[in-house]
């Protein structure tokens, strides 16, 4: 399983793709979190974790949205499934090949809390759980893209569903719902929000049930990626 | 070795394989005909378990690939139709991946044996067709499988190149290689049994007919009929 993790990661790394999607979800990430850090004048990285889900709206898709279609597109998938190897240990390899690439993005963006600690006390196990917390929100997302990149051949159809359903996911936790729904409804509907359970790790909780949640998404996504290679047709 | 026993595949309505039978014996060279569409490329597939068959049963070494997927996929070198390779990848690493993957370190001996030498450092999309289809043989041959399934090792390739690749199947030893092709030349020169599929049924399955011309005027005179 070593060598298709290898081969996956590889790919990104020899590739302007890889690079550049990685770059610019640090820059991104960066340049969001720090035009608003002086207006708002308070030293804390919950700001920038609370951005970070919409930057992964993009940004992971864009990154992993190619995964299993372009195996498709052009028939390497008939390779993998005809070696010696599991259609399980296929999807991991490649689920763990992007967590890397995500995690990699994560750490460009370790300046922000150094550059912050010039001017504030931050408490360093407190953003480490952020960061813990914002990989597993990204695996999540990442296994939503694999299942969606497994049903077609075309990049872009499994980037634009990618999207949306984590979009609709997003917007569940939003103030705009409060318009919508009534307030029990509400809490109801945003217990299986994201931010919900990334809010706790944001403030430095690592919460059984919010590990949960996040451990489901991406084990349901993945179960459902492998059931689909499986189906073969 | 391998054996087919009413084996069927269908697309939604569509009959690619209807209910096929046949074996293939330990040291047989099968040439594999049939016209376009026949489901010569289905049946190889479901040989691989690549595909899953709609009915009927399908026994490699006496094992079933859908029950041992793994352990019967490690028995068989397979050169998928149009040969698709991962083009970003340098010969010499797409061949060690694979060799990596069927648990065997003997790369050496198959580049040696498909004259792979001078390309090992290019990456496989800078590779003439027959090189590419030289790396795809040689990704089929690593690990030493007993059965060898080729669709159309030599489809798009000039004659020097074909000659290449039918003296390579030829000199495959106690080895059960089923190839298909279009060319019937290339199963007179090669084969040492012959089975014709046409509109997902067998139309032949025996001996390959001696003399010179004597494959085309069977596979005519079965399509025809």
């Amino acid at each position: 399983m070593f060598q298709l993790y290898k081969k996956e990661l590889k790919y990104y790394l020899n590739s302007p793709i890889g690079y550049i999607i990685v770059i610019l979800l640090s820059i991104f990430a960066n340049f969001l979190f720090i035009k608003d850090l002086f207006v708002v004048g308070s030293a804390s990285m919950k700001p920038f974790f609370s951005i970070l889900p919409w930057i992964f709206l993009v940004f992971v898709p864009a990154l992993t949205m190619r995964i299993l279609s372009e195996e498709r597109r052009t028939n390497t998938i008939e390779i993998l499934l005809t070696l010696p190897v599991s259609e399980t240990q296929i999807i991991l390899s490649k689920f763990f090949a992007l967590c890397t690439l995500t995690a990699i993005g994560l750490v460009l963006t370790a300046g922000l809390p150094v550059s912050l600690l010039f001017f504030t006390k931050l408490y360093i196990p407190e953003i480490i759980v952020g960061y813990t917390g914002s990989l597993l929100l990204a695996s999540t997302f990442i296994g939503i893209t694999m299942f969606f990149s497994s049903q077609t051949k075309n990049q872009v159809v499994a980037f634009l569903l990618s999207v949306i359903t984590i979009f609709i996911l997003l917007v569940l936790g939003t103030d705009f719902m409060a318009t919508i729904f009534p307030k029990t409804i509400l809490d109801f509907l945003n217990y299986f929000t994201p931010q919900y359970h990334l809010a706790n790790f944001v403030k430095g909780i690592v919460d059984l049930r919010s590990v949960t949640y996040f451990a489901t998404l991406v084990a349901a996504t993945l179960f459902l990626t492998i059931v689909s290679l499986e189906k073969r047709d | 070795m391998i054996s087919l026993t009413a084996v069927t595949k269908k697309f939604n309505s569509t009959t690619a394989v209807n209910s096929i039978t046949f074996n293939a014996k330990e040291g047989e060279i099968i040439g594999f005909l049939g016209p376009n569409g026949a489901g010569k490329t289905t049946t190889m597939r479901l040989i691989l378990g690549y595909l899953l068959p709609t009915g009927g049963k399908i026994t490699i070494n006496n094992q079933n690939p859908l029950e041992n997927r793994i352990e019967v996929l490690k028995q068989i070198g397979y050169l998928p139709e149009n040969n698709p390779l991962y083009q970003e990848m340098k010969v010499q690493e797409y061949l060690e991946f694979i060799a990596y993957i069927k648990n065997t370190g003997k790369v050496k001996e198959v580049i040696d044996k498909v004259g792979l030498e001078e390309a090992l450092s290019k990456r496989i999309e800078e590779l003439s067709r027959g090189f590419k289809q030289r790396v795809g043989l040689a990704a089929a041959l690593i690990g030493d499988p007993e059965i060898l399934v080729l669709d159309e090792p030599t489809s798009g390739l000039d004659p020097l190149e074909q000659d290449k690749i039918k003296d390579l199947i030829k000199s495959l030893k106690k080895k059960t290689v089923i190839f298909s092709t279009h060319i019937l030349s290339e199963v007179e020169d090669v084969a040492t049994k012959l089975i014709i599929i046409n509109k997902g049924n067998i139309a032949y399955d025996g001996a390959k007919p001696k003399g010179k011309g004597s494959v085309e005027k069977l596979f005519k005179r079965l399509l025809k009929g």
